[in-house]
């Protein structure tokens, strides 16, 4: 299991507050969270709807901005950079997993791997062994030419998660990647997910309240009226002793 | 790029039903302006050719004095040694024919009414070798040969206000050259008719000598040059200027469009009619489009903010809404070149004919022309009203705020 570096984590989020406008108020989805991920962990963010996980995703990937505090990419102050500069650091640092799984309906399952290196201006050539390297990795080289619309919930989203990782990113965030799947297919995706992790080092940070995928992680983080409630790990993707939070 | 065109490509065909909409309306813009802009150069073209062969020629030869001054007597800024001039002009390239011209006016009369005529002497062999053909309602043309009677050809309007036709007499009065009345009779060989009104009401064509006996004078007005081909005009004026300035009179050369106002009046009407037609269509197309793109926009919120949230620039989102709009205005253009040159052929072997304008006597025949020149601008047109249309959607596409595109339901 990857060990936090205090010195340099992948991701730091540091007193990070995150509040909407709601009528002549505020309402806060993050208040004060401070969290650490190093390079190749598997961690997740657990806890009931409202309780700000995708809130802290939006803005671990740079989606969002947070109301105060801030959150470092690789010891980069994301806060200070510009919109530009941001979409670059999404583009080549960040492979985003969603639960609806938001293919391009009208990109067949390799164009829509691809689309990440076509963004990256990256040759074409290159681009197709990188694809055909992707979909093989999750399983679907026999599906690479069908349209999402052709291919069932699970291939979508192993689809999804091909393309998140494709262009070899320093971090893959997954919003609820469970959530519309049935057991089968979660189970698979899981398994996916933590294989990635493992054989290439890959990091995932994902949301999730999916009691079957917090089994399989090594760090969970568990959030509360947008507060850490509990960081705690496991060895061997096993949880038995709770952590308060690390940071 | 080739994928990302081939996305637009694609997402232009999303919405099939919306896209076939969008394509006729489109195509249904360019159609009519085919049709409208085809009719239009067939009138133009056609009063262009009318014009030349009524009688005005490519080119005419006046003298420098006839531009400068006022006559003050009848013929004095005329050409004198015209037959030098003609047959010096008739060696040229493109030449197809001089026929000489003299223009004047007076009074006809049939012994119980008179009215005023504006007379035009001509040489008819001259004028039947240029194709100035008279436009006879009834009797016929001038004759070259000369004979005992003084034969001239009169208006279809005059003709009915001096109640005469042809094979009736009617007497001339005009001043000569010396400012003497002098008068002819003349026989009525024809009743010719325009297709102008006002000028029905008083045109009187006699032949060239019978002129310059009533007139006392050799002289001519001017000499009318006829061209194998219109489009040799700008040319053969080129050539033939410097060629006319070693002639005892100085003489100045007049292209046929820097004569016909008639001519520029309606072109520059029918050009306004079409550019306001163009204008009409490129709101239509703009403001529908804007409509059909918007929605397109709102339906594909979620999918934007998945590209702009893998780090697509907004530039990219800005131009694949750009190139979409541009695309179903590229295929709709196609539709509607296809479309109406289609319905222009088939009008044009309908036989249709329309009732004749204000101040025109005969009915104009419904022809389109296909011109390529009106087919690539109408198609330009279209397809920068659509890009334009696209601006506002894909700006808001591209400002879309990615955490809440990706919540769009």
């Amino acid at each position: 299991m990857a060990k936090t570096d205090p010195m340099h984590p992948l991701v730091k989020a540091d007193e990070v507050t995150r509040r909407f406008p709601l009528d002549r108020s505020y309402v806060s989805a993050l208040d004060n969270v401070s969290l650490q991920a190093a390079a190749g962990e598997f961690l997740a963010i657990a806890g009931p709807s409202g309780s700000g996980k995708s809130t802290l995703l939006n803005l671990i990937g740079c989606i969002d901005r947070p109301t105060a505090g801030r959150i470092l990419i690789e010891g980069v102050d994301t806060s200070r950079l510009k919109p530009a500069s941001l979409t670059a650091l999404r583009r080549e640092k960040i492979g985003f997993v969603f639960q609806t799984f938001n293919l391009i309906p009208v990109f067949t399952a390799a164009e829509n791997v691809e689309f990440p290196l076509l963004i990256q201006s990256i040759p074409a050539a290159e681009r197709r062994r990188r694809v055909a390297e992707a979909l093989e990795s999750v399983g679907l080289s026999a599906r690479a030419k069908h349209r999402p619309d052709l291919l069932s919930g699970g291939e979508r989203q192993r689809v999804a998660v091909a393309r998140a990782i494709v262009h070899r990113p320093a971090l893959v965030l997954a919003d609820e990647p469970t959530a519309n799947l049935d057991t089968r297919n979660a189970t698979q995706l899981i398994d996916l997910m933590h294989d990635l992790n493992r054989r290439l080092g890959l990091t995932f940070i994902f949301s999730t309240h999916d009691q079957r995928l917090l089994e399989h992680t090594d760090r969970i983080v568990r959030l509360t009226d947008g507060q850490i409630a509990s960081d705690s790990t496991s060895e061997g993707g096993h949880h038995g002793q709770v952590f308060a939070a690390r940071v | 790029m080739g994928k990302f065109l081939l996305l637009a490509f694609r997402n232009v065909f999303r919405n099939r039903r919306r896209t076939v909409m969008t394509f006729m309306m489109v195509g249904g813009g360019v159609a009519g302006l085919l049709l409208a802009g085809g009719y239009f150069a067939f009138m133009i073209d056609g009063l262009r050719e009318s014009t030349i062969r009524s009688g005005l020629g490519h080119l005419q030869i006046f003298t420098t004095e006839h531009f400068q001054r006022d006559e003050v007597r009848v013929l004095d800024t005329g050409i004198d040694n015209w037959r030098q001039v003609a047959a010096s002009v008739k060696t040229g390239n493109h030449i197809r024919g001089v026929a000489p011209r003299i223009e004047f006016y007076g009074m006809v009369s049939n012994g119980q009414k008179s009215s005023v005529f504006m007379g035009s002497a001509v040489d008819p062999d001259a004028e039947k070798s240029l194709g100035f053909t008279a436009n006879l309602s009834s009797g016929r043309d001038l004759s070259g040969k000369s004979s005992g009677d003084v034969e001239a050809l009169i208006g279809s309007g005059l003709a009915k206000s001096m109640n005469v036709k042809a094979g009736d007499g009617l007497t001339l009065l005009a001043v000569t050259s010396d400012g003497a009345l002098n008068g002819v009779d003349v026989q009525i060989a024809g009743v010719v008719s325009s297709g102008i009104a006002a000028m029905d009401a008083r045109y009187l064509r006699i032949t060239l000598p019978a002129a310059q006996r009533l007139l006392q004078s050799d002289r001519i007005t001017n000499l009318v040059v006829g061209l194998d081909n219109t489009a040799n005009t700008d040319a053969v004026y080129a050539d033939l200027g410097p060629r006319l300035k070693g002639l005892p009179q100085q003489m100045t050369l007049k292209k046929w469009i820097d004569l016909a106002d008639y001519y520029k009046q309606v072109r520059t009407m029918f050009n306004g009619i079409f550019i306001f037609m163009g204008l009409i269509v490129f709101f239509m197309v703009l403001m529908s489009s804007v409509n059909t793109l918007l929605m397109a926009m709102f339906e594909r919120t979620r999918e934007i903010g998945t590209m702009l949230a893998m780090g697509t620039p907004r530039a990219w989102i800005i131009a694949l809404f750009m190139v979409e709009a541009s695309l179903l205005g590229v295929f709709g253009a196609v539709l509607g070149l296809a479309g109406g040159n289609l319905l222009g052929t088939l009008l044009n072997h309908s036989g249709l004919h329309l009732p004749p304008p204000p101040g025109y006597t005969n009915s104009i025949p419904f022809r389109v022309l296909h011109v390529p020149g009106l087919m690539i601008a109408s198609s330009v047109l279209v397809i920068v009203s659509l890009a334009a249309a696209s601006i506002l959607p894909a700006i808001r596409a591209s400002r879309l705020q990615i955490a809440e595109a990706l919540a769009h339901v």
